[in-house]
């Protein structure tokens, strides 16, 4: 009321005045809500200024959290936080990043959570933005990745302006996601805002990571706050993930121990560098081989126990496995043949497996990301990052001294059979070198020789395993692994937010983007540009949804039919999509599209060259399908 | 287990001789109508435009150096795995000389040690 209009007042008064007047209420509140003029002497209008909305006290709260960025597609439901973000926030900490459209804000806020071991925000717009967003969301969840999501609504239909504003209003604007959010609340107050966001912040940070969404009422926000003394922004403290019981960790530092043959194998493991040491510790102290799935970033490549591109035999002579937070457990010691369904066991019968993981406290009903149930011998529930000391202490002191000189002797084969591995790389990488279109092996080594003397970079987002095979890579940034539910879109989005991190990290950002990923949100590129996020794009363009070629060709012959008309819907072809004519009309330095195999590394010198100078730079290459 | 690769390791290389006779076999094609035949079926999308094979292991490497023709023709018409079939009513028996032709004219690429890959 200090600030001249207050609409719970109001309102209230209005209330009253239907009680006791009924239907005449339609006619008086409109001569009400013109201030002052229903008597008929033309008084003044009294000042409508609400000089301290709730918004402001929202960034308040969210600058408590530590968030830096919120990306967002504007939309009125939030009108009043996005202005009091930038205004009475000052546009930092958070800063608004301009999107144009919920499903990048999300990956941005995937790929940015990952190269920076913090969250960022994004603001949703009513139903509408909701429903943008949940693709992203869903690979978020699946991911296991802390996104905090914010969402305009206005709850009370009394305040509502007809039309468009009751389409973009829910009851429960969570609904649509709450299958594959770890939490989410609609706060009524200012203060239930602020410990809700606090909370949402604890929930998604600690593991199993995941994205929370809270909303921000339009009329919390665009009313005064009341008694602005009684408002607190509690305290965040941080939980500590949780480490595996002790008894269990023992267990499985005797198996491994025992072990003639035992295999690592290592997914979402790896929450920070400081997981990745913990993992080599451990690798090295068993001299135990590691196969990185590739969740996170959780072995070097340059490592003699990263025996990644051995999989398959090392799983099939394992004695013992341990897998740290592994996301399809059953998928790694059986297979199922497409497309007749036949059923295949990999490992032997009578395989130890350990599997120290969170996830099954993460595991709902409707989504069927938890994968197929695998049962193992020895489960302990624990972050994994967590519980590697105490289980290396445990290898360590329980070691017999035979069992240190068989663990010993295992160097010498494992440092032959590592430098095996990358030799056969190599070899595959150099057939088809001259080919057009070009080699994904050579487009993958044309883009490590331009940025090899880089101290420190990011291949931010990038399905092609010629990277890891054949790229040096010894730091935890280095790769932020993938989408988490395989849900296109997800590429250009998320590197963009690994960019956005890096940027303030001074790590250098890259990454091969696939066509048919691009073409789901290309507005992203716009994003980067305009706020200048440097960023190397090289297109891995097949022109087409190659896996999906495969799977029509697989019907094909599965139906007995020809298989000469599996480009029918599935490729991106007549008219050929000109990318770097669409990077550039988005405000990217472009080239393209390169055929000739020999101006590849040409281009994407001179790409690099602009994005050292802090722009985004996209080069097209027309590529072989894989 | 190495006793078992060795093993196989060990026929195969005996059976090398039969299977270069095998191969030399193979009924007369024309590679440059087997390149039609591999572009127009697609073969390009699982082992690449000159069967170099592709990333993630989608499909192996068919070239230089094809395995015999009987084996060729085996995978063609009832593959192993994942492959698709390749049926008589629509690859004539002509057109699979005509691939394997194909296959075969296709020359090696430089060494590894040759070009600028990565090494560390």
């Amino acid at each position: 009321m200090a600030n001249g209009f207050d609409r719970r007042s109001f309102l209230k008064g209005a209330a009253l005045t239907a009680a006791a007047i009924g239907t005449q209420l339609v006619q008086a509140a409109p001569a009400r809500a013109e201030g002052g003029a229903e008597d008929g002497k033309g008084a003044a209008p009294k000042d409508k200024a609400v000089k301290r909305p709730g918004s402001d006290f929202m960034v308040d709260v969210i600058k408590a959290t530590g968030i830096e960025y919120i990306a967002s597609n504007p939309g009125s439901s939030f009108r009043s936080l996005h202005e009091s973000i930038v205004n009475y926030g000052g546009n930092k900490k958070p800063e608004f990043l301009t999107c144009m459209h919920e499903e990048s804000s999300v990956a941005m806020c995937h790929g940015y959570a990952k190269a920076a071991g913090k969250p960022m925000g994004m603001l949703a717009h009513g139903t509408v933005g909701l429903q943008h967003a949940t693709m992203a969301v869903y690979n978020a969840w699946c991911d296991r990745v802390p996104v905090m999501m914010f969402a305009g609504n206005f709850l009370d239909a009394d305040k509502r302006r007809p039309g468009v504003e009751w389409y973009h209003c829910v009851q429960d604007p969570a609904a649509i996601h709450r299958d594959f959010t770890k939490w989410d609340d609609q706060p009524v107050s200012l203060q239930h805002f602020a410990e809700s966001v606090l909370r949402a912040y604890k929930i998604a940070t600690l593991p199993p990571m995941g994205p929370v969404l809270i909303t921000a009422d339009g009329d919390l926000a665009e009313e005064p706050i009341h008694n602005e003394k009684n408002l607190k922004i509690p305290k965040l403290t941080m939980s500590i993930p949780s480490q595996g019981d002790s008894g269990a960790v023992a267990e499985a530092a005797k198996l491994l121990l025992a072990a003639e043959h035992p295999v690592i194998l290592a997914d979402r493991a790896s929450r920070s560098a400081e997981g990745m040491t913990r993992l080599i510790e451990l690798a090295e102290a068993l001299n135990v081989p590691v196969v990185d799935l590739g969740g996170r970033m959780n072995f070097p490549t340059t490592h003699y126990l990263n025996r990644t591109d051995d999989k398959r035999a090392l799983v099939q002579e394992a004695d013992v496995v341990l897998m740290l937070e592994v996301a399809d457990p059953w998928g790694q010691f059986n297979s199922i043949s497409d497309p007749h369904h036949e059923y295949r066991r990999l490992a032997k019968p009578d395989v130890k497996i350990i599997h120290i993981s969170v996830s099954e406290s993460l595991t709902k009903s409707n989504y069927q990301d938890m994968q197929r149930f695998m049962p193992v011998d020895l489960a302990i529930f624990g972050d994994a990052q967590a519980t590697l000391p105490a289980l290396t202490e445990r290898v360590k002191s329980g070691m017999s001294s035979n069992q240190r000189v068989a663990i010993g002797d295992r160097v010498k084969k494992l440092q032959t059979d590592y430098r095996r591995m990358k030799e056969r790389a190599r070899a595959a990488a150099a057939v088809g070198w001259d080919v057009t279109p070009i080699s994904t092996a050579r487009l993958s080594t044309h883009l490590w020789n331009v940025v090899k003397n880089e101290e420190k970079w990011c291949m931010a987002v990038s399905g092609m395993q010629w990277n890891k095979n054949l790229w040096p890579a010894k730091e935890y940034y280095n790769f932020i692994g993938g989408s988490g539910g395989s849900g296109v879109g997800y590429g250009a989005p998320a590197a963009v937010g690994a960019a956005l991190a890096n940027r303030d990290k001074g790590i250098f950002t890259m990454t091969i983007q696939t066509d048919g990923d691009l073409m789901y949100g290309p507005g992203v590129l716009w994003t980067a540009a305009h706020h200048k996020i440097p960023i190397l794009i090289v297109m891995h363009n097949n022109r087409a949804y190659h896996q999906e070629v495969m799977h029509l060709q697989k019907m094909a012959g599965l139906h007995n039919r020809a298989m000469d008309r599996a480009a029918i819907g599935t490729t991106i072809e007549n008219p050929n999509i000109d990318y770097a004519k669409l990077a550039s009309s988005l405000g990217l330095v472009s080239e393209g599209p390169i055929t000739d195999p020999a101006k590849v590394e040409p281009a994407i010198q001179r790409a690099y060259a602009a994005v050292k100078r802090g722009e985004p730079a996209l080069v097209d290459v027309v590529t072989q399908g894989r | 287990m190495r006793i078992k690769i060795l093993t196989i390791a060990f026929l195969l290389a005996a059976a090398m001789p039969a299977m270069a006779q095998e191969k030399d076999k193979a009924p007369a094609g024309s590679a440059e109508n087997g390149h039609t035949v591999y572009m127009k079926y697609m073969c390009y999308t699982c082992h690449g435009t000159v069967g170099q094979g592709a990333d993630r292991g989608t499909g192996p490497k068919l070239a230089p150096n094809p395995v015999s023709f009987a084996s060729f023709q085996a995978q063609l018409r009832t593959p192993r795995q994942d492959m698709p079939p390749y049926r008589k009513e629509f690859v004539s028996d002509q057109e699979v000389a005509d691939l394997y032709a194909y296959l075969a004219s296709i020359k090696p690429s430089p060494a590894a040690k040759e070009l600028p890959l990565p090494n560390f």
